[in-house]
């Protein structure tokens, strides 16, 4: 088993002492120390007490300084502009909408009108046909008879030539009597030739006055044509019309918007000369956002605040910010200051309605 | 300039931070030659020092963890030196060498309070064994941790041996089961790539192993410590480490040799110790920076990277907490760095669960906490320890201090 022992006690030297550097050196150090650690106390300690401050305040807004060449401005301006642009456009639309509108309704009120002047044209017609079509098929009756009657006398007239022939070569006429009348039964042919052609006309006339023919088809075709024409015309000036009502309410609508954006900060800082300030105010504080609200900057964002301006408008539009503070997305509204000390505008924050610690 | 350059720092920190733990991981899971070659059978004769300073009756159990280990008894010996403790620690260990007499146990008394690293010089000056192992007094050792440590020194150049530091007290409350979670992961995954090269920056004082010549080498040194003539007593175990390293040796953590510490479970302990810890680490970095070219030639990249770049994401991590405090103060509260923290505390939880059943932790989420801690640590510790590097207080024993006569609780 291995022995139990005591070791006698260790004494030993204290260590030496400092030099008078080292002394220095670490009083030095010290006092350094000292005034470090109370700095970092105090910041720490301002640090808890701002964070405290600002989770609990509620009356705070934070200047905003809007430049004309800020993003959302110039952003907003172009925006401006294009809408405008597209009033502009929508009006030599409306215009030119208007004339053709005016065109196609003139137009067709001309085809309207030609259309009972057609109809009456046509039943016209239909009357007469139907007056003088049995005339001409009676006479057309007539005529066939009147040529039945001229051929059975042509077939007499032909045994005649064989007679005058026959005499003329007996001599019992001369050359001379015998051409003369040759010739006269020629005529007499040719009169009935011509009679026939009058009978074919006359029968092609009474077909047309009697029956429905391509012509009048022709004429009614014409009739479906200016009706079509027509009605395209109404459905051209129907879509003509609804166009131009919805472009009509397209100006309307983007002159409302142009007059609400000029109600915007962004508008009045992007089109006035003057310097405005504006300030976002957190919705927990637009009790305090109306006009005439008094207007605090303080020191360190909390103490020894003195009135500064008054609250000149409210604009309801939803702004989204960071929080001062805090960095989170606060949701709120502008506001347009009236200061009386300009440089208020470049405080992180100011504080709306009363001072947020009494002094 | 500077914000690029403090925030290019700050990414190196977390980069080799977070390359450290995942290397450490894939060491652990699958390269075996990173490990040290133990044998067994070289049983040199050691000491076990063991300073002490107001632990009262916890030197007791510690003494008789120590005389339970299965290492021969007659190859080790316990030295418990007591550094004028203000309470009855000096009549524990005096108790203990009554009752424990399967060991030798020798106990002594500095003539005045002189701090953890002298007392450990003193109660060399009684050792003649090959290995030194000082150990912390409020520790419970593993019977194995001794032969464990000695197995290591069989490979040649080992100059200093850790052990693995266990939380006896894990689920004490949110702050212990945080700090068992660190300690856990400190030693089985940050360590593991220093083990691997040999060039672990910082055993724990806890459990120490060194060779007695390399000790009786930087004896001098250890005593000679100071800031502009104020003796320093604080961080020995980093300083030893260090100028092991300085010396050519080299260093290793085997984490089969293993202790059980009771960890701070109030926040003010918890402040002090780790105020204590960040001085050891600004001096060091000091230290480092005044001795950069003999660090970058004589150690490993590794370790000079750990050295440089530890500290120095302690100190731009504050500037960073200050920025991110006054550019956006709620950043820290969102939802995504407590899933994270969250989902490590699973996977580390699992782990201890599965590997050191005994600290296995009953409110693996409370490491949520460490958010808000890390935070406190990084913005506070890191200034006050560099307007106190005056500070020879301890912070965790202070009791009313008062000398102590020689021989007074006597031997």
């Amino acid at each position: 088993m291995p022995a139990v022992e005591t070791s006698p006690t260790v004494v030993k030297a204290r260590p030496p002492r400092q030099s008078l550097v080292h002394k220095s050196v670490i009083t030095v150090y010290r006092i350094f120390a000292i005034v470090v650690l109370y700095a970092v106390l105090a910041g720490v300690f301002a640090y808890a007490f701002v964070m405290g401050f600002y989770a609990l305040n509620s009356t705070w807004a934070a200047p905003i300084i809007l430049s004309s060449y800020d993003e959302k401005s110039l952003d907003f301006m172009q925006k401006l502009v294009i809408s405008r642009q597209t009033i502009e456009d929508l009006k030599v639309d409306l215009t030119r909408q208007q004339s053709t509108l005016a065109e196609m309704t003139r137009q067709r009120a001309a085809l309207v009108a030609l259309d009972p002047e057609l109809q009456t044209a046509i039943v016209r017609e239909r009357q007469h046909d139907q007056l003088t079509g049995p005339q001409l098929a009676a006479l057309d009756a007539q005529k066939q008879t009147d040529n039945a009657r001229t051929r059975a006398m042509l077939v007499e007239i032909h045994q005649l030539e064989a007679q005058i022939k026959s005499d003329l070569a007996s001599g019992l006429i001369t050359k001379g009597d015998a051409a003369t009348q040759l010739a006269a039964l020629n005529q007499a042919e040719g009169a009935y030739t011509d009679s026939k052609i009058a009978d074919v006309l006359l029968s092609d006339t009474v077909m047309d006055k009697t029956t429905i023919g391509t012509k009048a088809l022709d004429v009614l075709e014409k009739q479906a044509e200016l009706r079509s024409e027509i009605a395209q015309l109404d459905i051209t000036v129907s879509v003509a019309e609804k166009q131009l009502a919805e472009d009509t309410r397209q100006v309307d609508r983007l002159r409302d918007a142009i007059s609400t954006a000029k109600q915007s900060p962004y508008y009045l800082n992007a089109s006035g000369s003057k310097r405005l300030y504006f300030a976002f105010v957190p919705y927990d504080n637009q009790a305090n956002a109306k006009p005439g609200s008094a207007i605090y900057d303080c020191y360190l964002n909390m103490v020894l605040c003195r009135k500064v301006g008054t609250v000149k408008q409210v604009f309801l539009g939803e702004e989204v910010i960071s929080h001062p503070i805090f960095k989170t997305q606060v949701r709120g509204l502008t506001i347009l200051m009236d200061l009386s000390h300009p440089e208020s505008a470049k405080s992180q924050t100011v504080f709306l309605g009363r001072k947020p610690l009494l002094f | 300039m500077a914000p690029i350059l403090l925030w290019l720092i700050m990414f190196l920190c977390l980069l080799i931070s977070v390359v450290k733990y995942l290397m450490g991981l894939i060491l652990r899971l699958t390269f075996r030659g990173a490990r040290i070659r133990k044998d067994y059978t070289y049983q040199p004769r050691v000491s076990v020092l063991m300073p002490c300073f107001n632990e009262g009756r916890t030197v007791y159990q510690t003494i008789e963890s120590i005389s339970k280990s299965s290492y021969p008894s007659e190859s080790f010996e316990v030295i418990a030196q007591d550094d004028c403790s203000v309470d009855d620690s000096y009549e524990w260990m005096l108790k203990a060498q009554r009752d424990f007499t399967n060991i030798a146990i020798r106990v002594g008394r500095n003539e005045f309070n002189c701090g953890k690293a002298r007392t450990v010089c003193n109660a060399l000056e009684h050792s003649n064994a090959e290995v030194i192992i000082s150990i912390d007094s409020d520790c419970i050792f593993h019977p194995d941790a001794i032969r464990e440590l000695t197995a290591c020194f069989a490979e040649p150049g080992i100059g200093s041996v850790g052990g693995r530091v266990g939380v006896s007290n894990p689920n004490d409350g949110i702050i212990t089961a945080i700090q068992t979670m660190i300690y856990y992961s400190a030693f089985e995954l940050y360590k593991m790539p220093e083990n691997w090269t040999r060039s672990v920056c910082c055993i724990s004082g806890c459990l120490y192993a060194i060779r007695r010549e390399l000790l009786l080498e930087l004896e001098p040194a250890i005593r000679a410590r100071n800031w502009f003539g104020i003796p320093v007593n604080q961080g020995e175990d980093r300083f030893l480490t260090h100028q092991t390293l300085l010396r050519g040796y080299g260093t290793y953590i085997n984490n089969d040799a293993l202790c059980w510490t009771t960890v701070p479970n109030t926040l003010s302990v918890l402040f002090k110790q780790q105020l204590r810890w960040r001085r050891s680490i600004v001096r060091d970095f000091f230290f480092t920076m005044r001795t950069l070219p003999q660090h970058v030639w004589k150690l490993h990249p590794n370790t000079v990277l750990t050295l440089v770049l530890q500290p120095l994401g302690a100190l731009v991590a504050l500037l960073v907490v200050v920025t991110m405090l006054t550019s956006d103060p709620l950043a820290w509260a969102g939802p995504t760095p407590l899933v994270v923290y969250l989902g490590i505390a699973a996977v580390l939880s699992w782990a201890i669960k599965k590997y050191s059943a005994r600290e296995t932790l009953q409110h693996p989420l409370a490491f949520g906490a460490y958010i808000a801690w890390s935070l406190a640590s990084t913005l506070f510790i890191t200034p006050l320890a560099l307007c106190t590097m005056d500070s020879a207080d301890w912070g965790t024993r202070t009791k009313e201090q008062q000398e102590v006569a020689v021989g007074h609780a006597g031997s």
